[in-house]
């Protein structure tokens, strides 16, 4: 092996690498959406269509992740926070996820604890946290998936959660090491829960670091997920 | 519910596949005026025909322009009104944002792929701010800045959840009115405890403008420790280094920000004259062939780019030759020059000196002194002069490929045309003792001075005869002449006279040679338009 082979900064490759494969994976689901207009209805809705619809947006919130989380690694990671109406906020997470939505018959509701709702923070970071746990609850959800705001003292507090089989109690109980990113053992869930964290901690104020929870006593009897955000 | 159907919609992607779907999007949500361009000059050209109430523009298109050089340059050349909405398309928006100019920053990103309720949602919102801040952006399109200050306050008030627009709108028009006090105690009041990093550049800013360099050093390391990707924070230290003379701290904070962001045209020609300054050849070599390849498809390409870069390409030969790749590239160079600048005659010389001097190191003597006398007699047929900055490097030029006389004349020129300025004179007398040079303008300068004390006194009268016994005395210095000129028409409006009128147009004939970049040249233009009015 010669010393520029050896040299190859393997991360870089995958980086660029991702970055072609969104964009790739970008034209492909237009494409798949322009097909899907031209057909009537009753044939747009099938189980099969969802699946696409479905896998696809979850290859893409696992490539933004990868990338983000590699981003981190080589410290360049932009944290852009910005005063943000919350609801406008939920509402755009809800509407990421419309068409899988509807065509799972999942309802997607929203509610806050105050409607003029102001939040401090990077809304694009924060989304591709959000949108992987919509995604994820989309899986196990049987009809419901609801995103909650609410004030903990100073600190925003972001919920997702929905009517499923709510998380494995191993998951639960081993949480604090999933997101330490100690336990990969449940390979995409855990890393997902590891770089929620991560994104939650760049978000800081008086010293006070933001932190995620998962919890299977939410309303809807689900699984529940959250973000703090000082 | 938004009525978009009588909205003009803009789509800029490379690829076909993506404009057809984004317009069947549109279609969706009842728009029926969808244009689409598929580069960045078919963008421009399109919104010089038309006037787009929202732009959905790619970030990435592959080759020629990017998103953010297009929204600069309609910016630049005021292609887009403020109620225009302009959304950057990514597909990755980190990478867009850390390019994005704080001044120059798109209304919102989104990110592909992306789906019709997605867009609508998103346009939804971005259409209610602008009508919400409708008195804002009517006045920000009158460039009434008093306006802007007010719609500001009072919809900051009105409507809480635009308030963090509305400070932004409000710190810009505050700053462009010089209104100190008020902005600073805005951007400290913004800073203190959530802090957006904006509210920091510009607090920061703020203070190296007004010189309190050590408050602005402090609060740009403590945003660096906050928000370390945004490079606007080490143009700020950079600045401040420079500013007390550290060129080589300066350079490193550069550097630093290119790291995050090379594709700042103005940032890599800066670190080049840093560079430069620093006598590290490599560095200013690269940042200039950045800058010149960043100019390349952009409006802001500027000539000085190519000519530094022949010029360190020389340099870094130190007393060896060049080697053959410098040579072609210095070639390349300057042919790029010639022929983008073509009508040029100033920049023709300019180009011919640093030629020479490159052939001259080649030991092609006799080539060289051809070209250098060839360029010699051409200056003294512009119409236009250098600015003192320039005519000091040409001057320095002409005498080390050894047309000293010619040398002289431009000192000469340029220490009567910017003499009344200090700093000028200093870089004349690193080049000259010649004492006809350096205290020909002396008396003329103390007139200007005692003149200038008259007409603060409202002493027009006698304000008028000091002006005119400088000008008098050195006929192309540029601030005698339009102080003059300036004395008369004051007169003038008065109580018009011709032959009076005749002598401020022969001062204002005699400054025409001072080239457009010169701080004084508004100036010097709005005198001649009040002239003409007569």
């Amino acid at each position: 092996m010669s010393d520029d082979e050896a040299s190859l900064d393997f991360s870089t490759v995958i980086a660029s690498t991702v970055h072609d494969m969104k964009n790739s994976l970008g034209l492909l689901m237009q494409a798949y959406t322009e097909a899907l207009a031209n057909l009537p209805a009753d044939a747009s809705e099938t189980r099969e269509h969802g699946i696409v619809e479905y896998e696809s947006l979850r290859l893409n919130g696992m490539l933004v992740q990868m990338l983000g989380l590699y981003k981190l690694q080589v410290h360049q990671l932009p944290l852009r926070p910005t005063w943000m109406e919350v609801d406008d906020f939920l509402e755009a997470q809800l509407a990421r996820h419309d068409n899988i939505l509807r065509a799972r018959h999942i309802s997607g509701t929203y509610t806050l604890d105050d409607p003029g709702m102001m939040g401090f923070f990077d809304p694009e970071l924060v989304g591709s946290v959000v949108s992987n746990v919509i995604n994820n609850s989309i899986r196990y959800a049987k009809s419901a998936i609801h995103l909650h705001a609410s004030m903990d003292e100073e600190q925003l507090v972001l919920s997702i959660s929905d009517d499923g089989a709510g998380y494995p109690q191993v998951m639960i109980d081993k949480q604090s090491e999933y997101v330490l990113g100690i336990d990969m053992s449940t390979g995409s869930t855990g890393l997902g829960l590891y770089f929620g964290e991560r994104i939650a901690r760049l978000h800081q104020r008086n010293g006070a670091k933001g932190h995620i929870q998962l919890s299977n006593d939410c309303a809807l009897g689900g699984g529940e997920f959250r973000i703090w955000l000082p | 519910m938004i009525d978009y159907s009588k909205k003009r919609f803009l789509v800029v992607d490379d690829f076909s596949d993506f404009r057809s779907s984004v317009t069947g999007m549109l279609r969706q949500m009842a728009v029926q005026n969808v244009d689409t361009a598929a580069n960045g000059d078919e963008a421009l050209a399109q919104c010089r025909r038309n006037a787009y109430d929202i732009i959905l523009h790619d970030y990435n298109l592959g080759a020629g322009k990017n998103g953010q050089q297009v929204l600069e340059e309609l910016h630049h050349a005021k292609l887009i009104s403020p109620h225009c909405i302009f959304v950057m398309v990514t597909a990755e928006s980190s990478q867009a944002m850390v390019m994005a100019a704080l001044e120059c920053e798109p209304d919102a990103y989104l990110t592909k792929p992306f789906n019709r309720a997605s867009l609508q949602q998103r346009l939804d919102k971005l259409v209610e701010r602008k009508n919400a801040l409708k008195p804002i952006l009517d006045a920000l399109e009158k460039n009434d800045q008093q306006t802007v200050v007010t719609a500001s306050e009072k919809a900051m008030a009105a409507l809480p959840r635009f308030a963090p627009q509305c400070q932004r709108y409000l710190a810009t028009a505050l700053e462009s009115l010089g209104k100190h006090a008020e902005l600073e105690k805005l951007l400290e009041g913004l800073v203190n405890d959530r802090p957006m990093p904006w509210a920091l550049v510009a607090l920061a800013d703020h203070w190296q403008r007004i010189g309190q360099l050590d408050k602005a050093e402090a609060l740009y390391n403590k945003a660096i420790g906050l928000f370390p990707m945004v490079p606007a924070l080490y143009d700020g230290l950079a600045a401040i280094a420079a500013a007390q003379g550290d060129t080589a701290k300066a350079q490193e904070y550069l550097q630093q920000g290119i790291r995050i962001s090379p594709n700042s045209l103005s940032r890599q020609a800066e670190l080049g004259k840093l560079a430069q300054a620093n006598d590290n050849h490599e560095q200013a070599i690269r940042a200039f062939r950045q800058a010149v390849e960043l100019g390349r498809n952009s409006v802001f390409r500027d000539p000085e780019n190519h000519l530094a870069l022949a010029t360190s390409l020389t340099d870094q030969a130190g007393d060896s030759s060049l080697n053959s790749r410098a040579l072609v590239e210095i070639r390349q160079t300057l042919g790029e020059l010639n022929k983008t600048w073509k009508d040029d005659p100033v920049l023709a010389v300019r180009s011919d000196l640093t030629q020479a001097r490159t052939l001259a190191k080649t030991g092609q003597t006799d080539e060289a002194n051809r070209l250098a006398q060839a360029a010699a007699e051409k200056i003294t047929t512009l119409d236009k002069f250098f600015s003192a900055e320039t005519a000091l490097v040409v001057a320095a030029q002409l005498r080390n490929l050894g047309q000293d006389k010619q040398a002289d004349e431009v000192l000469s020129t340029c220490a009567e045309m910017y003499g009344d300025d200090p700093k000028v004179m200093a870089g004349v007398a690193s080049q000259t003792q010649d004492p006809a040079i350096l205290s020909a303008g002396a008396q003329a300068q103390t007139w200007n001075r005692e003149g200038i004390r008259c007409y603060q006194k409202k002493q027009f009268p006698e304000a008028l005869e000091l002006f005119r016994k400088a000008w008098n005395s050195q006929p192309r210095n540029v601030s005698f002449a339009l102080n003059t000129a300036q004395s008369l028409l004051r007169l003038l409006a008065a109580q018009p006279d011709a032959s009076l009128k005749e002598e401020c147009l022969q001062c204002l004939q005699q400054v025409r040679s001072m080239p457009e970049s010169d701080h004084r040249y508004e100036r010097y233009q709005k005198l001649c338009a009040t002239v003409d009015k007569l």
